[in-house]
């Protein structure tokens, strides 16, 4: 086979790694070398964030070259943002865990064995759990494939019940609104819809691949897309921005339906054939009129007016996104309630399953793999998911409430996989003290973060390039990471191989008698598709089922009991096509679309969200300002900070400062670049640099996320700096949902 | 006529490591690996019309992700630092009358192109499909391409194995192309705002969608089909080109 310029420039490149051992001036001896090598393209999944793009790695004499996205994949399309490209820099990055390591003193530690460190761990665990009972202990994670199947194993088998996820920082909110009203937070169809509003979501910055390429798609086919958002963000500027006083969204949604109560442009066949409770929404809605809203928001009602006029024409084409954080997920005390009322507006629209409306896709359902499993515990929870906080998630609990109850001494043991809580929930000081408390804190990770140094051992797992995990149901597709390099450093074992091991110490083997690659086969065994056939393509097509699919997707885990549906579902409809019959059966507990919530009732909450300001009130003193963070479509979280090609970009346009409205600067004496000082009501301090700009609303101060790491062990990171809202906001707690109020941070601000 | 590019010079130079293996390396010496016969020989393809291709970058779909620059450094494996892929940012109005712009700077591919002219020692030429390469190990890093391009998108750098000034910018990916391949900023744009294909289809495109942002944006404008004789990088612009710092 000839050997093309491409080819020749992958072999070429690939042998720089082995100069050493060939002899720099031996030039033929090279050239053989490289003309023997093979570039190999090799399918597996990103793991910059949570979307998991299918891709190929360009691999040549074992080192990745770059990434392309895999064609088949639903959520890359061929495609890839910029983290997935950094990967390559993330798996070689310095602050890699290389080996078992047992701490030593403060963010020090020593390299030591995995049997020593396995068998420490299993006699400390075995004690706690002696001493104190399974409710002093706790598992979280970052819930990703093969997570979801080996951490709460591992914790159920041990008798542990509180297995949590990030969501408190996520969407939190927004899932127990969705569930609650139209059966899960469904995506909206957004490539083939007419009519899109936003709310607070930014697409083209807060990346899954697949998405920003839908919503580009559509803002190029000329439908009306709207950004609702006290910023104008990347993805506003593209579209319509329709700037909002933060934390006033709720205000806005129950405006909008006010309209189409009022002026008869709601679905009436769906209104009276698919929901509940409209009659006492309508009643409750007739007080929120646009001109009450303007007062609020500072919308004009004549807009809102617009708004609402313009998706009932496009209905049922039309959606509200169902947003994912920002307004509707876990930032102001008003967050679930504002999902609730976005689930309205599409409720009156009744676009629920149409092209163009809220998506209700057909999905893949994986077999159910038949060992041994351990009995779901009846150990109390330690976070107050379903007690303290009735409508909380079991699924995904509220690590910051169990770090309250460490500091108490009523949580002992904490066994945290592939997620970094102390730096990703407020407060700071609050999660990392919980985490001091621990008389035992195993984490199991690829790099030094900032929970990974506060734990007694830190078990080393291998990259995502170099490790194989549990087969995904992703779309119409089965996917899967696949190993295409070998270990780089080759003390590292993947989760399933710790979660084994750990298992056979601690007594509870007898659940994990099976293999990856069983457990994979087992989960494949109804689909015409062979293990080894998809751990060489990487994604393919699978035999999708008539039957509704929960939607997966940040912070799913398993659907909790009283998620699903109660009959079963007469038929099945996907958003494609010309208008559709209603989709006859949603996830809620009647199959129906609930305007009127028994389950918010009976937990002491509005059966009909109602507005309530955020719990820091909407009046600043005039030198205050709220704290809302988002993301910037090259860094992922606190995670990619270290990256150098990414920290580099952050360099190059100086985007870690905070954004200030320019009036407001000028007023307070603040120019660009300047450094100011902010004071949190709780008289926490940090300082910041300030960008001064147009583009954002008076009142707000815009901290790009992410930004400031703690660690010790990301250099580069320390070359950045910059703020991060978590080390000053307070520690809380949202009723409804326990989400963690994020962007519930007010600050005083004056110049440094 | 040998051209390496600047990914293949540091593959070259970094396994070699030293000064002579360098310039052996650099030179149609013997010592140079076979792999670069091909390399020097399109021959070995069926002769075809050569076809006058484009990169569409339609700026009013750009979200500034900077994908296009990622994938445009892993590529052409540049340094950390460098980049061939920058963007000019331009905000008018005040809150809440706010718009926002981005362009896309990088090489234009001008058809007429000075920096072409200018370089002292060759380094700069134009390939079939009408975009400007360069022979990285040719380049001295003199800054004379810089002193005329009307863009000002050439950056003068220290290549950083060799310590050689070099000059840096955007290739068309040379190397991807040559096989009917697509540029690395095209793949990978997740809003579809980069675009290649040949130069009459491309300019269409360009046209039909300013036709359509007229209804919002009066001033929007289709960049590249005259300026510098027709460029290879055309862009969609929202508002007038004196707007942006880079553009003429």
């Amino acid at each position: 086979m000839g050997m093309d310029r491409r080819t020749f420039f992958k072999r070429t490149a690939g042998v720089a790694i082995a100069a050493g051992a060939i002899g720099a001036l031996d030039m033929k001896a090279w050239a053989q070398t490289v003309k023997d090598a093979p570039v190999d393209k090799r399918p597996s999944l990103c793991n910059m964030c949570t979307s998991e793009c299918g891709m190929h790695i360009h691999v040549k004499n074992g080192r990745p070259w770059k990434v392309t996205g895999h064609p088949d994949h639903p959520v890359s399309n061929g495609k890839l943002c910029p983290r997935a490209h950094a990967g390559l820099h993330w798996i070689y990055d310095p602050a890699r865990v290389k080996t078992p390591l047992k701490r030593v003193g403060e963010w020090e530690f020593e390299e030591i064995s995995w049997e020593q460190a396995t068998d420490e761990i299993a006699e400390k665990m075995r004690e706690i759990i002696d001493e104190h009972g399974t409710e002093a202990v706790f598992g979280a994670q970052y819930p990703r494939a093969t997570g979801n199947v080996y951490l709460p194993r591992l914790m159920h088998a041990l008798g542990v019940s509180t297995v949590q996820t990030h969501e408190a920082t996520c969407q939190a909110g927004r899932r127990i609104a969705m569930s609650e009203t139209m059966g899960a937070a469904f995506d909206a169809d957004w490539a083939n819809s007419d009519y899109l509003l936003f709310i607070g979501r930014n697409m083209g910055e807060a990346v899954r691949t697949g998405t920003a390429t839908a919503f580009a798609k559509a803002v190029e086919r000329g439908a009306k897309v709207v950004c609702v958002d006290p910023r104008l963000s990347q993805s506003a500027a593209i579209t319509e921005w329709v700037p909002i006083k933060p934390g006033t969204d709720l205000a806005l949604l129950l405006a909008i339906s006010n309209v189409l109560v009022t002026e008869n442009l709601f679905d009436r066949n769906y209104i009276s054939n698919h929901t509940n409770g409209f009659v006492p929404f309508r009643r409750h809605i007739a007080e929120y009129t646009p001109e009450w809203a303007e007062e609020i928001t500072e919308i004009p009602a004549a807009k809102i007016r617009e708004i609402a006029q313009d998706l009932a024409a496009a209905a049922p084409h039309c959606a509200v996104d169902t947003g994912w954080k920002a307004a509707v997920g876990s930032c102001y005390a008003n967050s679930t309630d504002t999902a609730r009322a976005v689930a309205y507006v599409n409720g009156l629209l009744g676009n629920i399953g149409q092209r163009g409306g809220i998506s209700v896709p057909p999905g893949v359902i994986l077999g159910t793999p038949q060992f041994a499993t351990p009995d779901t515990p009846d150990a109390p929870r330690n976070d107050g998911a379903g007690t303290d906080f009735p409508l909380a998630s079991p699924a995904s609990g509220l690590p910051h409430v169990t770090m309250e109850r460490a500091q108490e001494g009523r949580v002992k043991a904490g066994f945290i996989r592939h997620f970094n809580p102390v730096r990703s929930f407020p407060n700071y000081d609050h999660m990392r003290a919980g985490m001091q408390a621990l008389d035992l804190l195993v984490v199991c990770e690829t790099h030094m973060s900032e929970t990974a140094i506060e734990a007694h051992y830190i078990l080393p797992e291998p990259s995502f390039a170099e490790r194989e995990e549990v087969v995904n149901a992703v779309g119409p597709t089965v996917a899967m990471r696949t190993k295409t390099i070998e270990k780089v450093h080759p003390d590292t074992k993947s989760f399933d191989e710790i979660a084994t091991l750990l298992a056979e110490k601690l007594g509870v083997g007898e659940y994990f008698a099976f293999t990856l690659d069983d457990w994979n086969e087992a989960l494949l065994a109804e689909q015409p598709i062979t293990l080894a056939e998809l751990k060489q393509s990487g994604t393919l097509a699978a035999e999708v089922s008539d039957e509704p699919v929960l939607p997966a997707g940040c912070g799913t885990l398993v659907p909790p009991a009283e998620q699903a549906p109660k009959t079963k579902p007469r038929a099945f409809l996907a958003s494609t096509g010309g208008d559709l019959e209603p989709v006859p059966q949603l996830f809620t507990r009647s199959g129906r679309f609930e305007f009127y919530s028994r389950e918010f009732e009976q937990a002491g909450f509005d059966p009909i969200a109602s507005w309530y300001e955020p719990k820091t009130g909407l009046e600043l003193a005039a030198n205050e300002f709220r704290v809302v963070h988002g993301k910037q479509a090259y860094h992922s979280h606190a995670a990619t900070n270290n990256i150098k090609i990414l920290a580099q970009i952050t360099k190059d346009y100086d985007s870690n400062r905070v954004w200030m409205n320019a009036s407001r600067a000028a007023e307070l004496g603040v120019g660009e670049n300047d450094t100011i000082r902010v004071r949190a009501r709780n008289g926490r301090t940090a300082e910041a640099r300030v960008k001064v700009t147009e583009r954002i609303h008076p009142d707000m101060l815009f901290a790009p996320a992410g930004y400031g790491n703690r660690t010790p062990y990301y250099e580069v990171s320390k070359e950045l700096g910059g703020f991060n809202p978590h080390d000053i906001a307070e520690y809380q707690k949202e009723p409804i949902s326990g989400h963690t109020m994020m962007s519930e941070l007010i600050v005083e601000v004056e110049p440094a | 006529m040998s051209s390496i590019t600047r990914r293949e010079f540091i593959k070259l130079s970094s396994v070699a490591g030293a000064a002579t293996a360098f310039a052996a390396a650099c030179a149609s010496a013997p010592e140079a690996p076979p792999e670069q016969a091909p390399v020097a020989e399109p021959s070995e393809k069926e002769p075809k019309e050569p076809v006058r291709m484009a990169l569409l970058m339609d700026n009013s779909l750009c979200v500034n992700c900077q994908s296009c620059r990622l994938a445009c450094q892993n590529e052409n494996n540049l340094p950390v630092s460098e980049k061939y892929i920058r963007f000019d940012y331009v905000d008018s109005g005040s809150f809440p009358s706010v718009r926002h712009h981005v362009n896309r700077h990088s090489c234009q591919h001008c058809s007429t192109a000075p920096c072409v002219d200018i370089c002292p020692v060759d380094a700069l030429y134009k390939g079939e499909e009408g975009f400007t390469h360069m022979e990285f190990e040719t380049c001295i890093g003199c800054g004379a391409c810089l002193s005329v391009c009307p863009f000002e998108v050439p950056v003068i750098s220290q290549e950083p194995e060799s310590g050689a000034p070099k000059m840096y910018k955007c290739n068309a990916c040379k190397h991807l192309i040559v096989d009917g391949g697509v540029p690395a900023c095209a793949t990978t744009c997740i809003t579809n705002a980069v675009d290649y294909g040949p130069w009459d289809e491309m300019l269409k495109k360009a046209e039909d969608r300013v036709a359509v942002l007229r209804q919002q944006y009066r001033d929007a404008t289709v960049y590249g089909e005259t300026q510098q004789d027709g460029l290879g990088l055309i862009l969609v612009l929202r508002t007038p080109p004196e707007d942006y710092p880079h553009l003429v």
